[in-house]
């Protein structure tokens, strides 16, 4: 994990075989209700709020695709540990 | 069994109607799941809401419209938590669930619902016209991208959008899906996931729509189901009436509307093979793999990554471990697990299938497969880079614990050692040093550890092929890691979209280095072993028989079928077919030549199994 102005920021790859699909969006727009930090995932250049089950899936993120997962907030450590494993997690449906 | 309607069927496009007549009218769609119903059309009409009404508000009316469609949100919202609070855990359906609560965070997404409102404020549209606009332009993102099943999301996007429609319009269908007479098979324009979670399978067959293909909720739910559905029929919807007599094929995606009583016999016939198909496969799990002239047994093992698979892996007949994949212990948390933490899984693994051997691939990490407790900096060629065995010897500490954890936990059954990504023989014996000082280190203190523990190498790397000769005489067993394996030979990376139409099993040069591997193992009385998703496709069965493997590992599900294929062909007929492929130039041709060869000998199973 990189701090800087920014706040944390972590590379992590899709581990998914489907990628980021709905259940994997689903759940973490259901985790970041846990958290009062602002997540952002980026993904080429296109940047998307982790609370937007439409962003995430918009984002397109295929398996083995790289994203950079932004934090800023007081629980922003917290928060990017808990989004990277769901963006790392292999299971599928 | 040729009879015009066969012949129909064969030349049958999708989505067309070959007979004009009202008897015996055949529909071809894509099957989404498997297996044969014969009963009544149920067509679930919804009211079209392409027709909305569409006007230019008075801006004293914005407040009351914005409210108007707050409303019907939270109606729909509503809606769809009752739904869901229908179905528990143990329904069919329930780890599909969560579907519906994508579409209740749709609801609430700051795309479409501020999306709506700012239309609704600012263009003066009404509600209806401004959700229509919005989810228009949200389906058009979509369309964008590339993945076949994220771009299949716009449905869902799509579905909430009509239901926040209809309750605006005042049509409140949410259908009569969930009281349906018995035999009923629903036939519609499109179901959504929430029609889905509401059919009883008490009463629903199986089910017929225009829309959709393999990756739409509806199909991965059919599944789930088991019933057998089929998608992408385009017209049945109007084709058909509530009343008519059905049958679904959703092995083969064909639909019969109206059949007369003999082809409603031939199909009860085909139901009834259908399930005694799959009853009696089940029952090949238990045989041992053996050729039918009795020459050649084969081990057939099960790939796992997590220590509760190994049950699924024993009911469906694995003779032991042929991959557990160490990864998944250390994926998905901060920290590394403790050598007691790996002692417990691999002991747990080991002990459960004693006698049988168990594979235990040593840490497989780095290239696209990432441990957030493992630090790799970034690298422009993953791939190619700190990854599998390079990355142990680069991390021992890592590599070390890990070591210590096998050895110790292999004194509870047969275990056996794999190395992943070993490139040459420096590397080999610099693994293998490791292993001794570890070895060293445990006798040291006096703990309990398999000394002979059997090592092997997992063949991935195209120069391990080229010199597999002079690595056979430096390990017990070779394992063939297929997946990785063509990925090198061919240089085709498999999750880039733009080249992995060129990711071929049955390239001449796949098949020529799994000969070399095999040829080098016997040369040297080696066992070798195939662990990739290639071992696992009754396709290639025949010919890694003939290429002389001893055990093929693979998902579990894949065994009982495996098995029965073994005991059904002579280790002549696989030699044969085996030199008849490397006779042949192409990867295409090779793959219809096996395809034939295992259709003229298997009907049944090549045609059931087709779902």
């Amino acid at each position: 994990m990189i701090i800087d102005n920014e706040g944390l920021q972590t590379m992590v790859v899709v581990g998914n075989q489907m990628g980021l699909h709905a259940r994997v969006a689903t759940m973490m727009v259901q985790t970041m209700r846990k958290f009062a930090s602002k997540v952002t995932l980026i993904k080429d250049d296109m940047e998307v709020d982790a609370r937007s089950v439409l962003g995430l899936l918009l984002l397109a993120a295929t398996p083995g695709s790289r994203i950079l997962i932004r934090a800023h907030g007081p629980d922003s450590k917290e928060a990017i540990q808990e989004i990277t494993r769901l963006i790392q997690d292999e299971e599928s449906d | 069994m040729k009879s015009p309607i066969n012949t129909v069927m064969e030349k049958t496009p999708p989505g067309q109607i070959t007979l004009e007549n009202d008897i015996n009218k055949i529909l071809r769609g894509v099957g989404v799941s498997g297996g044969v119903c014969i009963g009544q059309v149920v067509v679930i009409e919804r009211l079209a809401t392409d027709v909305f009404p569409q006007r230019i508000l008075k801006p004293e009316e914005i407040p009351a419209e914005i409210e108007r469609f707050e409303h019907a949100v939270q109606t729909a919202s509503e809606r769809l938590t009752t739904i869901k609070s229908h179905i528990t855990p143990e329904h069919p359906l329930g780890d599909h669930i969560y579907i519906l609560d994508t579409h209740i965070l749709l609801l609430q997404d700051r795309m479409f619902f501020d999306g709506t409102r700012e239309i609704i404020q600012n263009e003066r549209q009404n509600a209806e016209w401004a959700i229509s606009d919005v989810v228009s332009k949200i389906s058009a993102a979509f369309e964008t991208i590339e993945d076949e099943y994220l771009k299949e999301r716009a449905r869902d996007m799509h579905f909430v959008g009509e239901r926040v429609l209809r309750i605006l319009m005042g049509v409140h269908s949410e259908s009569k899906i969930h009281q349906l007479p018995p035999n009923s098979v629903i036939v519609a324009h499109d179901l959504s996931p929430a029609d889905t979670a509401q059919i009883k399978r008490e009463t629903v067959l199986g089910f017929a729509i225009d829309m959709g293909g393999r990756t739409s909720h509806t199909a991965i739910m059919s599944r789930s189901l088991k019933i057998p559905a089929i998608t992408g029929l385009e017209s049945i919807s109007r084709q058909a009436q509530t009343g008519d007599t059905i049958v679904i094929d959703g092995s083969t995606g064909i639909v019969i509307l109206n059949p007369d009583p003999d082809v409603i016999f031939r199909y009860r016939q085909r139901q009834e093979l259908y399930k005694k198909y799959q009853q009696s496969l089940m029952a090949y799990g238990r045989l041992p793999a053996v050729t039918r002239d009795g020459t050649k047994s084969v081990r057939i093992t099960a790939n796992i990554e997590l220590t509760d698979e190994i049950e699924l892996a024993r009911t469906h007949g694995c003779e032991g471990i042929g991959l557990f994949r160490t990864e998944y212990l250390f994926m998905g948390r901060p920290d590394l697990p403790s050598e007691e933490e790996q002692y417990e899984a691999y002991k747990q693994v080991i002990a459960h299938n004693e006698p049988h051997p168990v594979t235990i691939r040593t840490l497989d990490i780095g290239g696209d497969k990432m441990a957030a407790s493992i630090n790799l900096g970034h690298e422009a060629n993953p791939a190619l880079g700190l990854r599998a065995i390079r990355l142990c010897l680069n991390r021992k500490d890592i590599f070390k614990t890990q070591l210590r954890a096998i050895l110790r936990a292999a004194v509870y059954g047969n275990c056996r050692l794999l190395f992943p990504m070993i490139s040459g023989v420096a590397e080999l014996r610099m693994t293998k040093m490791v292993l001794e000082e570890v070895k060293e280190d445990l006798s040291g203190e006096g703990s309990a550890y398999d000394p002979a523990i059997k090592i092997g190498i997992l063949v991935e790397v195209p120069s391990a092929v080229i010199i597999a000769d002079i690595l056979a005489r430096e390990v017990d067993f070779f394992s063939i890691g297929t997946n990785d394996l063509i990925q090198y030979a061919l240089a085709i990376d498999r999750v880039n979209e733009h080249v992995n139409y060129l990711y071929d099993t049955l390239h001449p040069a796949v098949l020529r280095l799994i000969r070399q591997i095999t040829v080098a193992a016997q040369a040297r009385g080696i066992h070798v072993s195939m662990c990739g998703e290639m071992a696992g496709d009754p396709l290639n069965l025949p010919i890694l028989l003939g290429l002389g493997l001893d055990e093929l590992s693979m998902n579990a599900l894949a065994i009982p079928m495996i098995k029965k294929l073994i005991r059904s062909v002579s280790m002549d007929e696989c030699n044969e077919l085996t030199f008849q492929a490397f006779q042949m130039t192409e990867a295409q041709e090779i793959h219809s030549f096996l395809e034939s060869w295992i259709r003229e000998r298997f009907p049944a199973d090549y045609y059931l199994d087709q779902s």
